[in-house]
């Protein structure tokens, strides 16, 4: 129940961060060389809280842990590489493909894996991720297997300011599209069949169609990402699709939080300057990244598996009592 | 095709079949008794398939009891290593969603995988293979690869031991009631926990023994461990979780299948397990032994 | 004039070697408020679970508005206007009151495939919900968390999920199981009542003989998957095969 107080409390904030997104980039171009790093870095950030994003669609709203989300990221990094680099597309034609062809490939994948529940879903998700990933480490001549594909074209305009303004942008956007799907009866459709899937099948629900259609919009919105990705690094590698990759958006929803939309993008921001930090302090530790990665999953499902956003939440509610 | 090749990839594949089967078994039961699906289940077989090469490069022998040596020394650690991390993590997680059961099991692949890395370093290992088992040996005028001629003796006493524990042992029994009826149990006054505990140290115990078995077959490397957890699946997918005949039956079509398509097809041979699964998918979704929901 | 809007016809099931149900026919008329008890193991629920899609019949036809609905899936059952409230509730736990109601009209509605208008806009369902939810005595928590209702009122919410799909019969697996004697006449009564002023085809598997006699047109008698009697309550509670069935039983 929004009282007004608290409802422009939240418009103010919302304007705060906006307004620190949007102006970061400046203030770190005063920075030097160091700053450009860290342009570099909240760019990523921005990146990957799109590819966080895009799972929770599918995990937290949809009750379904794919565990090869990475496939489609995957899909659209190696996608826009290819054109870019080996068809000659200019960056926005292969941006716009990006994510079709993860819907694709989304498409085929998920009318596979939601034939099936729970346990099997995930299990299967697992299987096909690393089954594309396969293929691509294979298809040597075409891909570069295992070296991948790299000096992909950037056009001169999208300077680490602007392509962080770009990213951002396309982020907003897909934010706002995702927030829309998730208040829209479709979104309640999914939420339902997240909560009791035989009794939404008993109101008329064709259960199946409709994770499907989820597992396919969530799939090229981290095509989108992958897209961005690869252009931000300028090159497109194996690892994008290995199901450690897959790993990170997981990681983020459960750290961040996976009943909202939000959370992810914090617990995947969160998860990369964690990173970064590591990286300063001790340059071996980055080693042990994937141990520290696991070492956070054990500890937040055991002791907090509703994130950061459910503490706060639960915070919230204390004061409000008291 | 000559009938000679034909039987070579028959055995080959059944052989092969056979060593995954003596996996996909530990990883079925384990779900069947604890209800947890543990995706860590290839990271244990990966790092009994490690030990066997280090214990085998201090061994510094090619005899076959050294490679029995092997077979006796390293599937207890892993089973060590199993009950360390039953009483530790998994007893808090039996009463929660299989969500997060899944991604409990998840964090342990991702840790497991890289402390093997760490440890081992990202080298391809090579084969541990005892000089007796290193040649080939003619059967019935084909010339069969030994090892694989001794994975269809060890393959088949796994399976008949396993039989013999369930159908045989009170333990055995308790096992298939954990599996069919799980809530007769403490009724019955059986202290379940430890049932459990032993259970997954029995799946372990499998998990290492494949390991050092795949350390006598083929070079090892790091991806060992995620390609065996998706074939397992591939072999529950077929025969279903918790049953261990299945497991049998669903490891046999996976190995012989994959031997048979390298023929036409050998860089698509790592994909017969998916091909499998998908096929199965579409044709019966309730897996073989499974029943159709309606 | 009522006429047929169910018809039973040689009703037989199988699971493996069990045989459930032998033979069943039976009618229900349109508008009739009417019951189906038997001792348990009858096969009341499997009959219940053949008519709405849960299962596929082994032979026989299940005949709704003239139309054989025997094999169908329940997502089809439910779109030709057959609906059911569950015997052990089932609800959507972690979504509101509301949104449970939002959801099961939204469904019934066909808008589940509309991708972006944002369902706060939607003035005209959220009516439809409130009235709804009014019906069945809910509204005050109509923003509660429904997992955390009372059982009592979780079978409010059941019912009432039931209700938005504008069913033409509406099927009740034992509304009041598990439930304190207050409870239980509450739920009668909004039974009652739902019936009295949406005027649609009930039918109801009960064990309650209260109930059953209370506010049944008629009584259908299930044992061992052959109904053994049918008719008026006054008639059923005399019958001698029914009280053998239920030897010591007060009828």
């Amino acid at each position: 129940m929004p009282g007004s107080t608290s409802g422009k409390m939240q418009q103010i904030a919302v304007a705060v961060v906006l307004a620190t997104l949007f102006g970061l980039p400046f203030l770190l171009a005063q920075l030097g060389s160091k700053g450009e790093f860290w342009i570099w870095v909240t760019t990523e950030m921005i990146i990957m809280a799109l590819f966080a994003v895009s799972l929770n669609l599918i995990m937290g709203f949809g009750g379904m842990v794919s565990f090869g989300h990475a496939a489609f990221f995957g899909t659209g990094a190696y996608v826009v590489a290819l054109l870019m680099k080996k068809a000659g597309f200019g960056f926005v034609p292969a941006l716009i493909i990006a994510p079709v062809a993860a819907a694709i490939v989304a498409a085929i994948i998920g009318w596979f894996c939601v034939r099936l529940t729970g346990l099997y879903f995930s299990i299967l998700t697992l299987a096909f991720g690393q089954l594309l990933y396969l293929v691509v480490f294979q298809a040597y001549s075409f891909t570069g297997g295992d070296d991948g594909i790299h000096g992909i074209p950037k056009p001169e305009i999208l300077t680490p300011v602007n392509y962080y303004l770009l990213c951002l942008v396309i982020f907003l956007l897909c934010f706002v599209l995702m927030r829309m799907l998730i208040n829209s009866c479709f979104g309640l459709t999914i939420r339902a069949i997240r909560e009791n899937p035989e009794r939404a099948r008993f109101l008329g629900v064709n259960d199946r169609r409709y994770q499907l259609l989820n597992f396919i919009i969530a799939g090229s919105f981290a095509g989108l990402a992958g897209g961005l990705f690869t252009e931000l690094n300028r090159f497109a590698q194996t690892e994008f699709l290995h199901w450690s990759k897959s790993a990170e958006p997981i990681l983020s929803s459960l750290v961040g939080g996976m009943f909202s939309l939000v959370g992810p993008a914090i617990g995947s921001t969160v998860l990369i300057f964690l990173k970064i930090t590591i990286q300063q302090i001790h340059k071996n530790l980055v080693e042990v990244w994937a141990i520290i990665l696991g070492v956070i999953l054990l500890v937040v499902v055991l002791f907090a598996p509703e994130g950061l956003v459910g503490l706060y939440q639960k915070l919230r509610q204390r004061n409000v009592k008291s | 095709m000559t009938i000679e090749f034909f039987f070579f990839l028959l055995i080959n594949g059944v052989a092969q079949g056979m060593l995954l089967f003596v996996i996909a078994s530990g990883l079925s039961l384990v779900f069947g008794v604890l209800r947890v699906i543990n995706f860590a289940h290839g990271s244990l077989y990966m790092i009994g398939a490690f030990l066997s090469c280090s214990l085998a490069s201090l061994l510094a022998g090619a005899s076959f009891l050294h490679f029995l040596l092997l077979l006796a020394l390293v599937p207890p650690v892993v089973a060590l290593l199993g009950f360390c991390v039953e009483i530790t993590l998994f007893r808090r997680i039996y009463r929660r969603e299989h969500l997060m059961q899944l991604l409990l099991t998840y964090a342990l692949v991702l840790i497991f995988d890289d402390v093997v890395r760490l440890v081992w370093g990202g080298d391809i290992r090579s084969v541990v293979r005892p000089d007796l088992l290193a040649g080939s040996v003619e059967i019935m005028g084909l010339f069969l690869p030994s090892y694989n001629v001794f994975i269809l003796i060890v393959g088949p006493i796994i399976a008949l031991a396993l039989w013999l524990l369930l159908y045989r042992t009170r333990a055995g029994n308790l096992i298939r009631a954990a599996v069919s009826f799980p809530q007769m149990l403490s009724a019955l006054g059986v202290n379940v926990s430890a049932l459990m505990t032993a259970t997954f140290m029995l799946g372990c115990w499998l998990a290492g023994f494949g390991g050092v078995l795949m350390s006598g077959l083929a070079t090892i490397d790091l991806g060992i461990g995620m390609e065996k957890i998706i074939e397992c699946f591939a072999v529950v997918v077929i025969g279903g979780l918790g049953s261990v005949g299945g497991a049998l039956l669903g490891a046999v079509i996976i190995g012989v299948g994959s031997s048979f398509i390298q023929v036409p097809l050998s860089r698509l041979a790592i994909v017969f397990p998916f091909i499998v699964m998908a096929l199965v998918l579409i044709i019966r979704p309730w897996g073989l032994f499974g029943k159709p929901e309606r | 004039m009522a006429h047929t809007i169910l018809k039973v016809e040689d009703l037989h099931k199988s699971f493996g070697g069990n045989k459930v149900l032998s033979g069943v026919n039976f009618t229900v008329e349109e508008g009739e408020l009417s019951s189906i008890i038997g001792p348990n193991g009858a096969g009341k629920t499997t009959l219940f679970n053949l008519i709405t899609g849960l299962h596929v019949p082994t032979r026989g036809a299940i005949f709704f508005q003239g139309k054989n609905i025997a094999g169908n899936q329940p997502h089809e059952v439910v779109r030709l206007g057959i609906a059911k409230a569950f015997q052990i509730t089932s609800i959507f736990p972690r979504l509101s009151v509301m949104d449970n109601v939002l959801a099961a009209l939204v469904s019934h509605q066909k808008r589940n495939s509309n991708l972006l208008t944002p369902i706060s806009r939607l003035k005209d369902v959220h009516d439809q919900a409130y009235r709804l939810l009014e019906s069945v005595g809910l509204a005050d928590k109509a923003f509660q968390q429904s997992g955390t209702l009372a059982h009592g009122n979780q079978k409010r919410l059941d019912i009432a999920l039931a209700l938005a799909l504008e069913p033409k019969l509406l099927m009740l697996d034992e509304p009041t199981a598990g439930m304190s004697p207050e409870e239980r006449r509450e739920t009668v009564k909004l039974v009652q009542r739902l019936w009295e002023q949406l005027k649609i085809t009930m039918l109801f598997i009960e064990h309650d003989m209260d109930i059953v006699f209370g506010i049944s047109q008629k009584v259908r008698v299930l044992c061992y998957g052959v109904l053994i009697a049918e008719g008026p309550p006054a008639e059923i509670s005399k019958d001698k095969k029914v009280i053998e069935v239920y030897l010591g039983e007060e009828l």
